[in-house]
């Protein structure tokens, strides 16, 4: 069910004026890929693009940010920590990424709330922009359901208009199941002329109503939208052989397979795939002094399990020394255990980690050799 | 506590790590109140060998060197390598590749007897090294932590992930993408990725970060990437990151 | 006490990751590694913690890492905490003199069920710096003697000159509220004592009731692999041994990863955990 209708015109022009009260962060082109940026205008958006090399997960889990900062007065300390609640709004996310931002929210929400990502959370308006078809190769959002998102936006846009358009110049997209996407992997879909609007918060709802650039949905639009699920229901194909309610079975069945240390050899243990995900939340803490040594910052910034010395304690002994027995941790994490403490995908099939490694470590290879073994 | 005595020396190199302690213009006075440079022919006329930390830049590739490096060790209580030269023999070992004698007639002429010369090498090869500030040339804002941990009575740390963590935190795009044999998955980072920040190859001027990255550098690019191992071996040993003869 | 406008507990809108400041009331040498630091809040409130759970330390400017209370809560006023030199932390706790302050973080983590030990019998068997976190809970059930049945203790150190904690291992020698053995793998000439690994001292164990037991293993993972061994021989159920285990940890609250083992998190989790659920974490005991 829709909420509303809006043009693609009038919905920059939405955005403009939202720019006057947020940081506007959204798709912009970098040569022939797209990146999240923060943009002065809605003009400098790209609503068009395939994909964003990394998901938007920066601007809210920073790759470094301080934690508090410290001053030592006569052998004590006093603290104060750095909170961070700027208004901003993140514009065209993809229900992949959605699904990411969901599960960090339940991790940073978890057991002892963490103020610092929950802060910038709250003050961030998110606009959802869903997916008519797959937006590149390699992809298997729809293997781990997460190429729909239910929540964890404030609005989200169905391209209605591209759906139409896509269809009538028979690029992909269309009735027949068989058929798959034909477009061209990386090829950006055409740009949509009207969005379908559905209401995630009522923050979400008031900032699209209050300005009436949006119009009622008719029953025209509401076939259309139906039209939409279907044709996108047909464009997407599944990847991974085993469901992936029943990956956790697989790997459970695969712990002291060959496959892992037979990959890993290829594996340079660069944290590459973690550094790339929109799921991964691990993270180091150190300090950091001035040059009177009595001052400083304690900060955190973005760590990875596939890095060689994430486990290893003072002494030293690393309780995962090998690259297998981390490679083996992070499909674990991904497909089974982040599941098990957060009841949400701990992975969103969106391939940035396939994509991020020079060692074409897959890990929809991985799960299927996995499969082909048990 | 009184203040450290901090030397500077250069070997063979073009000075350029030393060079790059004075370029700290925002924090070089905070260094000089914290700490007594007592011999730096970069910045200063005065000598003394009394020395609580002698940074060296530059290679082992001289007899004379051999000699100054000897002297330098024993003239400082933590002897620290600055700069690719110092740490992993540096651009001067390309020499090692060629024949000995060519080089020597190509680069001092008809005098080249007068000067003899020995494999480019790091100073670890000659002496106990305490600690390495690697990178063509020193990351300056490293050796600024490493002068704040020798204060504060901390061991520092080289990283010891691959450059890969800082471009990706640095939202690059990789240079594979770009069908570019990037040197970032096997080099140790700690320089802010800053070749691939600016579109250009990590030559790996840091040297490896491990034996295993080296080791799957060898099967990856053997088996994933149709390219001239020549080539990359070549890359390998620019700055002496890796002098064997072919990727294992 | 006065009370002092310096860092405050964490409160809504601030900084979980911020430190209490505690001095430090008092050191001791236990070794040539480790020493025994007595800590209490600025603030005076009691720490608070179960036995087995841990704090994180923080020296500001160098960094921060966990270490387990090695005291009961029964004794309130201060904590204390058996501290090795392994890195920097620990390194720079090492040249601090009493009236020092640090940071604490804590308690953290989920300890031993002193209820669920309450009327059995207890026997503790500990290996090298395993004594610290379980000397935590030796100490709480000698204050409170009357709610458990038998009390025996084994410690095993690797030789004399590690062994910990001296002069409690006297009085426990000397005290009739527990049956306390040592013994070390490699004895000096001056070692008068048992030698041999910990093991060795069970066959000094009176008969060990299966269902009225609790038994307790903190040590390195082969020390823990071999005594499981000798308990389970003894038909003690899986439920009722508990073991502590050590990981890296940054956050010390179940986010930044480090201390993951298989699917838990030994800081949120642990670091006590009962060896029903330690077998199913299979890089638990590697």
């Amino acid at each position: 069910m829709l909420d509303r209708m809006i043009t693609h015109s009038a919905f920059l022009e939405l955005v403009d004026e939202l720019a006057g009260k947020r940081r506007i962060i959204g798709p912009v082109a970098r040569g022939e890929r797209f990146f999240y940026e923060e943009v002065e205008r809605a003009g400098a958006l790209d609503l068009a693009f395939n994909y964003c090399v990394y998901g938007p997960r920066a601007f809210l889990f920073p790759p470094t940010e301080t934690l508090f900062t410290f001053q030592q007065i006569e052998g004590r300390f006093a603290a104060e920590a750095v909170v961070e609640d700027r208004p901003t709004a993140l514009v065209g996310v993809h229900p992949c990424d959605i699904n990411a931002i969901r599960l960090l929210d339940r991790v940073f929400e978890k057991d002892h709330p963490d103020e610092h990502y929950l802060s910038r959370r709250r003050n961030t308006l998110i606009i959802g922009l869903d997916c008519p078809r797959p937006c590149t190769d390699g992809i298997f959002c729809s293997d781990m359901k997460t190429n729909e998102a239910t929540e964890g936006f404030d609005v989200m846009l169905f391209p209605l208009g591209a759906v139409q358009e896509v269809g009538a110049s028979g690029k992909g997209g269309g009735g027949d199941p068989q058929a798959g996407p034909s477009v061209r992997a990386d090829e950006p879909p055409a740009a949509p002329s009207q969005y379908g609007v559905v209401f995630g918060t009522p923050t979400g709802r008031e900032w699209l109503l209050y300005s009436h650039k949006s119009t009622v949905p008719t029953a025209a639009d509401e076939r259309a939208l139906e039209q939409y699920h279907r044709s996108k229901a047909a464009a997407f194909r599944r990847a991974i052989k085993t469901p992936s309610e029943d990956l956790p079975a697989l790997l459970d069945r695969s712990y002291d397979s060959l496959l892992w240390e037979a990959t890993a050899r290829r594996c340079y243990s660069c944290g590459s795939c973690n550094l790339s995900c929109p799921t991964c939340y691990c993270f180091n803490i150190y300090d950091e002094l001035d040059m009177t040594l009595a001052a400083g910052e304690r900060k955190r910034e973005w760590d990875g399990c596939q890095l060689p010395k994430f486990a290893e304690v003072a002494g030293p002994h690393n309780f995962r020394a090998k690259a297998a027995s981390r490679l083996r941790h992070r499909i674990y994490r991904k497909a089974k255990w982040v599941r098990e403490q957060t009841d949400l995908p701990g992975c969103v099939g969106c391939a940035r980690c396939d994509r991020a490694c020079t060692a074409k470590i897959s890990s929809v290879e991985i799960y299927n050799q996995l499969a082909e073994e048990a | 506590m009184s203040k450290p005595k901090i030397a500077i020396f250069s070997l063979t190199s073009c000075e350029g790590c030393s060079l790059a302690i004075l370029e700290l213009e925002d924090q070089l006075l905070d260094i000089l109140g914290a700490v007594d440079i007592v011999n730096f022919r970069e910045g200063m006329t005065e000598r003394s060998w009394d020395i609580d930390i002698g940074f060296v830049d530059g290679a082992v590739s001289t007899p004379t060197d051999i000699e100054e490096v000897e002297h330098f060790r024993q003239s400082s209580k933590m002897l620290v390598a600055i700069g690719a030269c110092a740490c992993t023999g540096g651009i001067n070992t390309l020499k090692n590749y060629q024949d000995e004698t060519d080089c020597r007639r190509y680069v001092y002429g008809e005098k080249f007897e007068w000067f003899p010369t020995i494999p480019a090498q790091p100073l670890s090869n000659f002496v106990k090294v305490d600690a390495e500030l690697p990178g063509c040339p020193m990351v300056k804002e490293e050796f600024l932590e490493f002068v704040k941990c020798a204060l504060a009575g901390k061991q520092f740390r080289l990283p010891e992930n691959a450059v890969c963590v800082e471009c990706k935190k640095k939202d690059n795009l990789c240079l594979y993408e770009k069908g570019i044999i990037c040197l970032g998955p096997v080099t140790r980072a700690g320089c802010a990725a800053i070749c691939p920040s600016y579109g250009s190859k990590c030559e790996g001027c840091r040297g490896l970060v491990s034996d295993e990255a080296l080791a799957a550098a060898g099967v990856n690019l053997r088996e994933q990437y149709d390219v001239a191992l020549e080539d990359v071996l070549a890359d390998f040993r620019l700055f002496g990151a890796y002098q064997g003869s072919e990727l294992p | 006490m006065a009370m002092t406008t310096q860092a405050t507990p964490p409160t809504a809108g601030g900084s979980l990751y911020i430190p209490t400041p505690a001095r430090i009331r008092a050191i001791e040498d236990l070794t040539e590694f480790e020493r025994l630091f007595e800590l209490e809040f600025l603030d005076g409130h009691p720490l608070g913690h179960d036995p087995g759970q841990f704090v994180q330390v923080s020296v500001l400017g160098i960094g921060e890492c966990p270490i387990s209370i090695c005291s009961s809560p029964t004794r309130q006023e201060t904590f204390e905490l058996c501290i090795r030199r392994v890195g920097n932390v620990t390194n720079h706790l090492h040249t601090l003199e009493p009236g020092a302050i640090v940071g604490i973080r804590g308690p953290l983590g989920h300890g031993f069920d002193v209820s669920e030990m309450h009327g059995k019998d207890v026997l503790i068997v500990a290996g090298g710096l395993g004594l610290a976190p379980v000397r935590s809970l030796i100490q709480y059930i000698l204050d409170e003697r009357s709610r458990f049945g038998r009390f025996d203790l084994l410690y095993g150190a690797r030789e004399p000159k590690e062994i910990l904690f001296k002069d409690d291992l006297t009085e426990w020698r000397e005290s009739a509220d527990v049956d306390f053995h040592v013994t070390v793998d490699r004895p000096d000439e001056q070692w008068r004592g048992k030698s041999g690994v910990v093991t060795t001292l069970f066959k000094g164990l009176p008969k060990l009731d299966p269902a009225e037991t609790m038994v307790v293993i903190v040590g390195p993972p082969i020390m823990f692999k071999f005594v499981v061994l000798e308990v389970l021989a003894r038909r003690i159920p899986q439920h009722s041994i508990y073991c502590s285990l050590e990981r890296r940890m940054k956050c010390g609250i179940g986010k930044c990863g480090h201390c993951q083992a298989n699917n838990v998190y030994v800081c949120m989790d642990g670091p006590v955990f009962k060896y029903g659920r330690l077998k199913a974490m299979r890089e638990a005991l590697e």
